[in-house]
């Protein structure tokens, strides 16, 4: 491994450090105020959270991370199309998710549920928010770098990609199911 | 004998305005900070002497209670984040991090010049916030005022997120750098002292930051389109806003002052001809600082009504700080003992850092006992201790490094005699500032109160008197600074003799650091060798 | 596609399908835990295999260490300080200690 790749995915993790420690301030005040209201919490989730879609969306980001993962290993046995092809599926994937994500919004605003309306819901948008907000910035970069020859590029993105799909993996339950 | 360099220096090898403004030369993104830092702390000082001026009389003299508000906010945002924290590291730690590894430069450039112009940006958004009439909420922006203060709390709130940006944009260059880019040869434990302090500073800075970042958001977003996460009546928590403030802001703390150590481990051999009392103590009491001050947040909030358990929590494990502290205290006087000691400017500064670091340390120490807080907290006492560590700390360490580290920079000499005076000038103006404040708090002086009983006027004036001291001080150095940097004697590429890596090439250095590879073949800090 | 990539997405699949059929079950206060546990092995799952920290350098792995770790401490320090409040010595209107 070069000096370069390595400083380059080195600096990538550091950059996912502070990102996750961004987060943990909206996960904190999701365990501060489920601790003080659970009740609310559990009644809000059941009554009005889509579950249906909410679980969609899970599995579509599960499988887009399969995807990049594949496309990032066909990179580095130089199949350099395959890898542009599974990196432009990650895309789209992305889009649908960001456009169910969409509709979930415009039906909440439609039920009176906006961010202000108690600190459940705010919460519900703020971290859903900024969630989607780095879904779009992982659909930008994924579209920027589908098709570079360097590994470690196409690397870079797929753990911002990752990242944003462990996320998510928490947002689930925590909005969703209980 | 270091060769004699014929490149010409990274100051004069290119000389067009975009060549400074468009520059990846970490050199020039150093002295581009600098620049830009020396105006920010002129601002904050700016306030402080406005401050002291209305506390000269008990009533509100010459300006209201609000106004008052104002300047002291304005005086904590400028200095905490415009100028304390990026200080050392943003200025002398990217001049000087990649020479004292051997490098060309930091691993990437590129997002170096970014992390200047951001800076710049955010720094903009908070002066700009001033020029709409400022913030009132105090530096630590409590909920619930200030998601309800009639001032422009977001723009100054979103100011000070960006510029928390472009300092995880430089912590996250720095621990690459140190990882990634030392000579061949060179490893962790031959380091500069100095590279050790930025690189724990690097760790805190990148873990924190984001914390403060997000937090500010989220009170930007209550002011601007009233969220409610913090309010009560909505199910939000206006204590845990405290909790997430402090999470970064005491670790902040050891941003400010763990580069100030680094600057102080190195003038002391220096001006000692000595070497390290114990390197490994130095070095690993770096990174035990960096790792127990996430630890501690919990000392600000003894009395804001956190739990028991929490509170017996922080209060014990923020006694563990001051060990490590105290490691490098007893390192840098042993380092001193039997050395040959020359009392040149850098070092008088560090003389002060001791004395004025040890008393605000101790003192530190005093306001964490939960039972002794419960009288202290929010008076003047506790503005007393923490102008004791960042003005006697982290200050009086950058004017060490901005004497030690001037010929390096510039090629020239400062005066030596001002020089002495002027580290006189201040620490005795601090003194004259802070020590009056540690009485006035301990007799029941509020903090952040324009006003004030009768019976403290005597001790406010004495404040205010050696503010003025402090003040002189100041600007007394920075016009023989600004003299020396035109007029000052041209000097040789070591002119304090020191075994330090960066003094193995020219001053100033040339673009590419060194003339042809460096030289280490001297060991750091070894005395007993001719260069 | 590599087999451990193929793999792990299957695992993940079923362990989202797990998730979503335990919701259903009424497990009363164990319902969160319980989802955030299947969390934690997905979150782990995409960690190891698809971000390669299973066999990432010591930098890195530290990295991903301390902002753990930290997190843990926030959120952990947190919630220790809401579950041992006092309750306020004056009672608000239409507060019920004894519901709280």
């Amino acid at each position: 491994m070069t000096q370069r790749t390595h400083a380059a995915r080195l600096g990538m993790w550091v950059f996912l450090a502070s990102e996750v420690l961004l987060f943990t301030v909206l996960f904190t005040v999701y365990a501060d105020a489920r601790a003080r209201y659970p009740e609310v919490f559990h009644h809000e989730i059941h009554a009005h959270a889509d579950k249906v879609l909410g679980s969609v969306n899970t599995a579509i980001l599960l499988v887009s991370s399969t995807l990049v993962a594949a496309g990032v290993h066909a990179l580095k046995e130089n199949q350099r199309s395959r890898a542009t092809a599974l990196v432009f599926a990650t895309v789209v994937l992305g889009l649908c998710f960001l456009g169910i994500k969409g509709h979930e919004y415009i039906d909440h605003v439609h039920h009176d549920i906006v961010p202000g309306h108690g600190i459940f819901w705010t919460l519900y948008f703020t971290m859903t928010g900024l969630h989607a907000l780095h879904v779009c910035a992982g659909v930008v970069t994924l579209s920027l770098v589908a098709r570079t020859k360097h590994v470690i590029v196409l690397e870079n993105a797929a753990l911002y990609w990752h990242l944003v799909d462990v996320i998510w993996i928490f947002l689930w339950p925590l909005f969703y199911l209980a | 004998m270091t060769a004699v360099a014929h490149a010409p220096s990274f100051v004069s090898e290119e000389t067009t305005i975009t060549s400074w403004v468009l520059t990846t030369d970490h050199k020039r993104i150093g002295v581009l900070y600098l620049c830009t830092l020396l105006f920010l702390l002129a601002l904050g000082g700016a306030f402080a002497m406005a401050i002291r001026l209305e506390q000269l009389g008990p009533g509100e003299d010459i300006m209201s209670a609000h106004t008052y508000s104002r300047m002291f906010t304005l005086h904590g945002v400028t200095m905490v984040w415009l100028f304390l924290i990026p200080s050392i590291p943003s200025a002398f730690g990217n001049f000087l991090l990649p020479i004292m590894i051997g490098a060309k430069d930091v691993a990437f450039p590129r997002l170096n010049l970014a992390s200047y112009w951001v800076f710049v940006a955010g720094a903009s958004m908070v002066l700009a916030s001033m020029l709409v009439g400022g913030i009132d909420t105090g530096w630590t922006f409590y909920e619930p005022y200030s998601a309800s203060s009639p001032t422009a709390v977001p723009l100054a709130l979103l100011g000070v997120f960006v510029v928390g940006f472009s300092t995880i944009m430089t912590g996250l260059n720095f621990i690459v750098t140190v990882h990634t880019l030392r000579a061949p040869g060179l490893g962790w434990m031959r380091m500069p002292l100095f590279v050790w302090s930025i690189y724990a500073t690097s760790i805190i800075q990148v873990l924190a930051t984001p914390v403060l970042g997000m937090v500010l958001v989220l009170v930007s977003l209550d002011h601007a389109f009233s969220f409610g996460i913090f309010d009560p009546a909505r199910g939000g928590d206006p204590l845990l806003y405290q909790h997430l403030f402090w999470f970064y802001s005491h670790p902040a703390v050891y941003i400010m002052v763990l580069p100030a150590m680094g600057v102080v481990s190195e003038v002391i051999p220096t001006f000692s001809r000595k070497n390290p009392f114990s390197y490994k103590a130095i070095a690993y009491s770096s990174l035990g600082i960096a790792f127990v001050g996430f630890l501690t947040w919990g000392h600000h909030m003894f009395v804001a009504g956190m739990s028991r358990f929490d509170a017996g929590a922080f209060g014990i494990l923020s006694m563990l700080v001051a060990v490590f502290s105290a490691i490098k205290m007893f390192n840098w006087i042993f380092t001193m003992k039997r050395g040959a000691i020359d009392p040149k400017t850098p070092l008088l500064h560090v003389f002060g850092f001791l004395f004025l670091f040890f008393f605000g340390g101790m003192t530190g120490v005093a306001v964490a006992s939960t039972s002794l807080d419960v009288h202290w907290h929010d008076t003047a006492f506790v503005v007393a201790h923490f102008h004791f560590v960042m003005v006697g700390g982290t200050l009086t360490a950058f004017l060490a490094a901005l004497h030690y580290w001037f010929p390096k920079m510039t090629g020239r000499l400062y005066p030596e005699r001002l020089g002495k005076l002027g580290a006189l000038l201040v620490f005795l103006g601090f003194l004259g500032t802070f020590v009056p404040q540690f009485l006035l708090g301990n007799a029941g002086m509020p903090r952040r109160y324009a006003t004030y009983p009768e019976q403290f006027t005597t001790l406010q004036r004495l404040s205010t008197y050696g503010s003025w001291v402090l003040g002189g001080g100041m600007l007394l150095i920075a016009c023989y600074l600004a003299w020396a940097l035109v007029r000052g004697p041209r000097c040789g590429p070591n002119p304090w003799h020191s075994r330090s890596f960066e003094w193995r090439t020219p001053s100033p250095p040339p673009k590419e650091n060194f003339v042809g590879e460096p030289d280490f073949s001297v060991e750091n800090y070894d005395y007993t060798r001719e260069l | 596609m590599s087999r451990s990539i193929l793999l792990t997405g299957v695992g993940l699949i079923a362990l989202w399908a797990l998730s979503f059929g335990l919701s259903f079950a009424d497990l009363g206060h164990a319902g969160l835990p319980v989802a955030l546990a299947i969390a934690v092995v997905k979150a782990t799952l995409v960690g190891a295999i698809f971000m390669e920290l299973a066999s990432a350098s010591a930098s890195i792995r530290f990295s991903v260490l301390a902002a753990g770790a930290l997190a843990a401490l926030l959120i952990g320090l947190v919630v220790a300080d809401i579950e041992m409040r006092d309750p306020p010595p004056l009672v608000p209107p239409g507060y019920d200690a004894a519901a709280r």
